[in-house]
């Protein structure tokens, strides 16, 4: 069913995109361009009418132009320079980077001590952790301090909480719920297995693994 | 055994310039020295030493269509830490992030490719592969990418994953029109030879009026009949040096096909979002950014942000930005400033972070970060860079960190 909603996507997709092929326009290649400062795009780029791109916010919006086809990120830059950031390369040292718990370099958007930040600043568009890391990097730091020292991890305790033997409390089902609705891809942090939800016979006939 | 494999390659790929007469090569290397503190280790003080290469060789063949680009490391922790995983309990790693060919014009203005270990994007997916990347250029208006091989998994330090990892996927674009680019893709992710993700994204960006950019981007997950990110904004430069951003954003969690926490309800993350960055002269611009957060529930939160960028002098520039978060999952108020001078071969730069934070659900605190760091180019071949930094947060009151490194071009 699913499969078919998506050849359904797709033949739409390729009828509309050859029916806008009406015009022919040779693509501006800027490999010339590749050793020119920012200052020399905004001088061509402040009269072509396309408004330059490497602004103040380009940290925030670079993901949308560098996932096109065919690549123009490339005609400047070679794909160190993106693993550098999303993969804790350092083949150029630079000297505005700070290294994570671990020794890798963090992207310059990791400020302060992001250990203690992190969920705040993981809750501004929840899926920019995703871009770089597995969930096994949430897993792996979050697991091993419960092991070590559950309560330094200064998390608000959210167990189950019971009326009766067997009979949840209705004010914990209600924030346990609403909590797990608004940030489910955070409980994967502590909780990776299965068992974790369905240890109280809560969730008896989860699917899934 | 990886390590070695990886050492292996990393010097055959040194040494493609010397057996290739025709081709140009440059190497660059990095000799490291990393000091860094792991709040979860026994003994929290870390120290590694990492070896990095990159090669690009150039011009493999007369015509110079073929090139080859890699790029990889070796550390060796030369501390203790202990690992929560045995796979990454060594104290020596090897990573191969990068080693490929890249033939362009292999069909004369039709066809480049790339093989071997490569990055891939697309709006549907995108990934590190052991695999092939073709596109296929000017088959009339558009264009069409297809792409499939291991899913190459990095996690810290090292690689995760298996042989039964994989992506494949497509793309048809169209750039023809003029600063128009319409696109369509299609991807697919295995997990241990188990379909986890299939998606499909599409993409539209055009500046029909000079000064106006529109774009849009929507990834639907087919397995979870849902959208999973739907993104619509508009870029307008109304009047010189002024450029004002609006954008909505929505994203639906998903999970991999079969993760039990697929089968749960979520609510939508909304997120609508304007910015403005203005150029007042040549040596400074301003910039501000709001942004509200909807979690769904009458969860929100407010972002606000300030920019600043000074290059008073022609061999200094100087950040500084503000922050202020409050909402759902808690409250966060800083700064950061710094700086980079240049004085003839050298570039010597500082900065501060500071953060006030409430954690909504556990602590309050404030977090301070205090770095400075120096690059000195001896000549065009040999250069220096190093960092100290200094962090005073909830787990460390006095830590220090960074590191030196020795870097060679040739």
């Amino acid at each position: 069913m699913s499969n078919n909603r998506a050849l359904k996507i797709i033949l739409m997709s390729s009828a509309f995109l050859l029916v806008a092929a009406c015009l022919s326009f040779a693509k501006t290649s800027h490999k010339e361009y590749r050793d020119a400062s920012p200052e020399d795009c905004r001088e061509c780029h402040t009269g072509s009418g396309v408004p330059e791109n490497h602004g103040a916010f380009f940290i925030d919006t670079h993901r949308v132009l560098a996932e096109k086809a065919p690549g123009n990120c490339a005609d400047c830059h070679p794909q160190s320079f993106c693993l550098d950031c999303h993969n804790g390369g350092g083949v150029t040292p630079d000297q505005r980077k700070s290294l994570s718990r671990r020794g890798e370099y963090m992207p310059k958007t990791h400020r302060s001590d992001f250990i203690s930040i992190h969920p705040v600043k993981a809750a501004d568009n929840p899926r920019h952790c995703y871009r770089c890391h597995e969930v096994t990097f949430c897993s792996d730091c979050h697991s091993r301090q419960i092991r070590q020292d559950r309560n330094s991890m200064d998390i608000k305790p959210h167990g189950p909480t019971f009326v009766s033997p067997g009979v949840p409390n209705p004010a914990w089902v209600s924030d346990h719920s609403a909590s797990a609705r608004r940030s489910l891809q955070s409980c994967q942090g502590c909780h990776p297995q299965k068992a974790d939800c369905t240890n109280f016979a809560c969730h008896p006939n989860l699917q899934g693994r | 055994m990886r390590i070695i494999r990886i050492v292996v390659i990393l010097i055959a790929v040194a040494c493609v310039p010397i057996l290739s007469h025709a081709a140009e090569g440059m190497v660059t290397s990095s000799t490291q020295a990393l000091w860094y503190n792991d709040f979860q280790s026994q003994d929290t003080d870390q120290n590694d030493i990492a070896q990095y290469l990159k090669l690009d060789v150039k011009k493999l063949d007369k015509e110079g269509k073929i090139n080859l680009h890699g790029y990889g490391r070796v550390i060796k922790q030369t501390s203790t830490s202990v690992e929560s995983r045995p796979e990454i309990a060594e104290d020596t790693y090897g990573r191969m992030y990068y080693f490929y060919l890249d033939y362009r014009d292999a069909i004369k203005d039709h066809l480049n490719f790339r093989a071997g270990r490569t990055y891939v994007n697309a709006a549907a997916v995108s990934g590190t592969i052991d695999g092939l990347y073709l596109n296929c250029r000017n088959l009339g208006p558009v264009g069409v990418t297809l792409f499939g091989g291991r899913n190459v998994l990095f996690d810290n330090k090292t690689e995760v994953g298996t042989g039964g990892d994989a992506i494949i996927g497509m793309s048809v674009y169209l750039d023809t029109v003029k600063n128009t680019h319409i696109e369509a893709s299609y991807g697919r992710k295995y997990s241990d030879s188990d379909l986890a993700r299939e998606n499909v994204g599409l993409d539209f960006s055009s500046t029909p009026l000079e000064k106006v950019n529109l774009y849009g981007r929507m990834q639907y997950d087919t397995i979870g009949d849902t959208i999973e990110e739907l993104l619509f904004g508009a870029k307008v430069a109304p009047v010189e040096k002024l450029i004002l951003r609006g954008e909505y954003f929505q994203s639906h969690p998903t999970f991999d096909k079969y993760s039990f926490y697929s089968y749960f309800d979520v609510n939508d993350y909304d997120e609508v979002s304007i910015t403005a960055e203005y150029q007042l002269t040549s040596k400074y611009r301003v910039s501000g950014k709001y942004a509200r957060e909807d979690f769904g529930d009458d969860a929100t939160a407010n972002l606000y942000g300030i920019g600043f960028l000074a290059r008073p002098i022609k061999d200094l520039t100087l950040n500084a930005s503000y922050e202020n978060r409050n909402g759902y999952t808690g409250k966060l108020n800083g700064f950061r400033v710094n700086g980079v001078y240049t004085i003839s071969k050298a570039a010597i730069s500082a900065g501060v972070d500071y953060d006030d934070f409430h954690r909504e659900s556990s602590r309050d605190g404030t977090a301070k970060k205090y770095w400075a760091g120096v690059n000195y180019a001896l000549n065009d071949t040999f250069s220096a860079v190093a960092r100290v930094e200094e962090d005073i947060n909830y787990n460390f009151d006095h830590a220090y960190q960074g590191f030196a490194a020795l870097n060679i071009t040739y």
